[in-house]
């Protein structure tokens, strides 16, 4: 007979037992909330910079509880003291659980002393920058600049600031465009520049 | 018998004091929490050259104190989870799964956009889960 499968029929919809669910977020309820916490900063700040600011503000506290709970959910909780181990962390793991999917590219420059050829991990195609305390993850449609016409890119790079900060790697993170020829969109790359003592430190771990 | 289970931020800052006796000894409790601190830096500047205790969270026996054994718990950013109990006999596994349900407790609390990191926790409902996660953990260990 037609519709008569292995699953249980109930006769009752109430009686149906509650579905977990998927382990994600409508994108237009995020839209929304997003748009909001736009639009009630842009009413108490004057200038795009404050703005900016404050988007990168409230991104860190996201940052700070999304490290916890990623440490506590994944099994066999590492923690990272490398710095190669923190940020291949955020780029796979935190951006998948954040955003649904891998970082299209990233890239690694590192120069010390003058000596040293640039170091490329994955399948990166960039050139870096020259200083040697920076690293960029560089994506090419951030989900949050889809809306709205300036770059709200300040959220995720404070989301970034506040793992690495609560992971014990302070660093200044920015966001910016760059832009590339054959698409009319830039494409967005979040620049991480680390402070001075977690450079000696991973040089003394060696 | 869990006496007090405690939890303390990475700058050694108390966030949470929790004890399950009956008698007033919370500074007694305080000093104990305070000391075993020290074990537990010791323990994460100068680890064991061994692989795999290097980024372990679960620290184990701390130290045996008069009539008190301290359990340590280091979680990903620093915040520690300090556990003391007067049993003689608490298997190991009993413990990490503790500390596991405690750990998953406190990401709920720290979840909430209202708190502070670094300030106590305030939120009645991790009392509440704490205390059932206490509760439970005399009566599995049995």
């Amino acid at each position: 007979m037609i519709g008569v499968g292995k699953a249980k029929q109930y006769a009752n919809v109430l009686d149906k037992p509650l579905s977990r669910g998927r382990q994600e977020v409508s994108l237009s309820a995020f839209a929304f909330l997003f748009s909001e916490l736009v639009q009630y900063n842009q009413t108490q700040v004057d200038n795009i910079a404050e703005l900016e600011r404050r988007l990168e503000d409230a991104g860190y506290a996201v940052g700070a509880r999304v490290l916890e709970l990623l440490c506590h959910r994944e099994k066999g909780n590492r923690r990272e003291t490398r710095l190669l181990g923190i940020l291949s962390f955020i780029h796979s793991t935190v951006w998948k659980v954040l955003f649904g999917k891998v970082v299209y590219l990233i890239t690694f420059c590192i120069w010390k002393d003058n000596l040293y050829q640039k170091r490329y991990v994955a399948d990166s195609l960039e050139k870096g920058t020259e200083h040697e305390d920076e690293y960029m993850i560089s994506e090419k449609e951030l989900l949050v600049n889809h809306m709205g016409a300036f770059n709200c890119g300040a959220f995720v790079a404070g989301i970034v600031r506040g793992v690495l900060d609560s992971a014990g790697f302070p660093a200044v993170v920015t966001a910016h465009f760059v832009p590339i020829e054959g698409q009319q969109r830039p494409r967005t790359t979040i620049l991480i520049k680390f402070a001075e003592e977690v450079l000696r430190r991973e040089a003394r771990l060696g | 018998m869990i006496v007090c289970v405690a939890v303390v931020g990475n700058q050694n800052n108390p966030v949470y004091l929790q004890s399950f006796t009956e008698a007033d000894d919370a500074l007694k409790l305080h000093h104990i929490v305070h000391c075993s601190l020290d074990v537990i830096d010791e323990r994460v500047n100068n680890p064991k050259r061994s692989g795999p205790t290097l980024n372990e969270t679960f620290l184990g026996l701390l130290y045996p104190t008069e009539n008190y054994k301290v359990y340590g718990y280091l979680t990903n950013t620093k915040v520690k989870f300090i556990m003391v109990t007067t049993d003689l006999d608490v298997k190991d596994a009993d413990v990490r799964n503790f500390f596991r349900r405690f750990h998953a407790a406190y990401v709920d609390a720290v979840s909430n956009p209202f708190h502070v990191p670094g300030k106590k926790i305030t939120s009645k409902s991790f009392a509440e889960r704490v205390s059932v996660i206490v509760k439970s953990f005399g009566s599995t260990a049995a």
